[in-house]
């Protein structure tokens, strides 16, 4: 039963392994706030999604199961993305309209079609928890690589004293610009495939 | 036929519930959302204009330019307007507050909305990026082109062309704007 998380997490990650929902994370990972709110809009999305398609496989029509997903899927967005407006607005700034593209994004409806219908609840829960805190995951490394090495910086959330960025001394001064345009990202999310890759093929026994 | 109204109605049960859930969050959300939009505006008005008293705002129809507010000291006498203007950026439209004199004069600006790339284009959130904006206008020409900056600004733009030249477009455009208004 504990699989059902932990697969989500490397086994199965959906950025690297899986390679789904590559749009926004390419698109929101130029600092590591924004990966982390992405992050928590997706899991948010995915769990409330799973659990409704778990509990409501016996009444959808499979017939319109897909446009019943949308809808459930949609709904859901939305609430993430008024709740963002009204109470986090920089972040909500900060991803735009990625938050509401969280609706097509593959990892959600992919979920719900492939696991969610065929699975029992708590199945769902664990496994919308896992593949969400590894697209989380993901999200952040890329950004980490990218906001580090690119600006010289880690943003996260202000509190109290600080200010919510983290400057790295020799880097803040002459960062490697490209890593925080899109290629950048292109960059890094290839390099880290073929570190997954690698130690994927290793595990096997391969070369 | 009979199916299709069974799976048709099952559907919209579906729809139905989905959006009275989404009427009461937004119920909750939108007076939140208000809120947080008013508290901005207010929070750049009182960035960009230092003295005088911001009257409201007069809608334009025009391209860059969304409205004005007038300026006005104690004897009701006009000493600038504020504009909202609106910049083509590298990432859309950017959100911009500018102060004015009745001449074109720019005092003061602030860049709102804007979805520039950070570390570059996002740079001109900081005040210090619109000094070499600042007194343009009216008499000198606002910088519209790099080689129009010294070469210190123009150093400091380069890497985010796209966004100077987005603000530098829109900034004049407010300052043409007004001197036609103070004609009129």
């Amino acid at each position: 039963m504990i699989k059902e998380f932990t697969k989500g997490l490397i086994k199965e990650n959906p950025i690297f392994i899986i390679v789904l929902g590559l749009c926004p994370a390419l698109a929101v990972s130029t600092q590591v706030v924004n990966a982390l709110g992405m992050g928590a809009g997706v899991i948010f999305v995915l769990l409330g999604s799973n659990i409704f398609v778990s509990l409501l496989k016996n009444f959808i029509p499979p017939r319109v199961r897909i446009p019943s997903y949308i809808v459930i899927i949609a709904s859901f967005v939305t609430v993430v993305d008024l709740l963002m407006k009204a109470y986090t607005p920089t972040l909500s700034d900060n991803l735009g309209v990625f938050v509401q593209l969280i609706v097509v994004n593959c990892i959600i409806l992919g979920r719900a079609e492939a696991y969610a219908s065929k699975n029992t609840l708590g199945r769902s829960v664990l496994d919308a928890l896992g593949m969400g805190v590894g697209f989380t995951l993901g999200l952040l490394l890329i950004a980490l690589a990218r906001e580090v090495l690119g600006a010289g910086t880690i943003t996260l959330f202000p509190m109290g004293n600080f200010n919510g960025t983290i400057r790295i001394p020799g880097l803040v001064e002459s960062p490697a610009r490209v890593l925080a345009l899109a290629t950048g990202a292109l960059l890094v999310v290839g390099y880290f495939k073929a570190l997954f890759n690698w130690m994927e093929t290793r595990k096997k026994g391969g070369a | 036929m009979k199916d299709i109204i069974k799976i048709g109605g099952k559907l919209a049960i579906i729809c139905a519930t989905a959006a009275i859930a989404l009427g009461l969050v937004n119920a909750i959300t939108e007076p939140v959302i208000e809120e947080v939009k008013k508290r901005r505006l207010e929070e750049a008005l009182a960035r960009v204009v230092k003295e005088g008293q911001v009257e409201e705002i007069r809608t334009v129809e025009r391209d860059q330019i969304e409205g004005y507010y007038p300026v006005t000291d104690s004897e009701a006498e006009i000493i600038g307007y504020v504009v909202k203007l609106i910049g083509l950026g590298y990432g859309g439209d950017m959100h911009l507050l500018a102060n004015y004199a009745p001449d074109g004069t720019l005092k003061d600006v602030v860049l709102m909305e804007n979805k520039e790339t950070p570390g570059l284009g996002k740079k001109a959130e900081n005040p210090q990026y619109m000094e070499m904006f600042i007194k343009a206008g009216g008499g000198r020409e606002i910088p519209t082109r790099k080689d129009m900056l010294s070469r210190e600004d123009a150093d400091s733009v380069t890497g985010a062309t796209i966004t100077f030249m987005g603000i530098a477009n829109a900034l004049k455009a407010g300052s043409d704007f007004i001197m036609e208004l103070e004609r009129e």
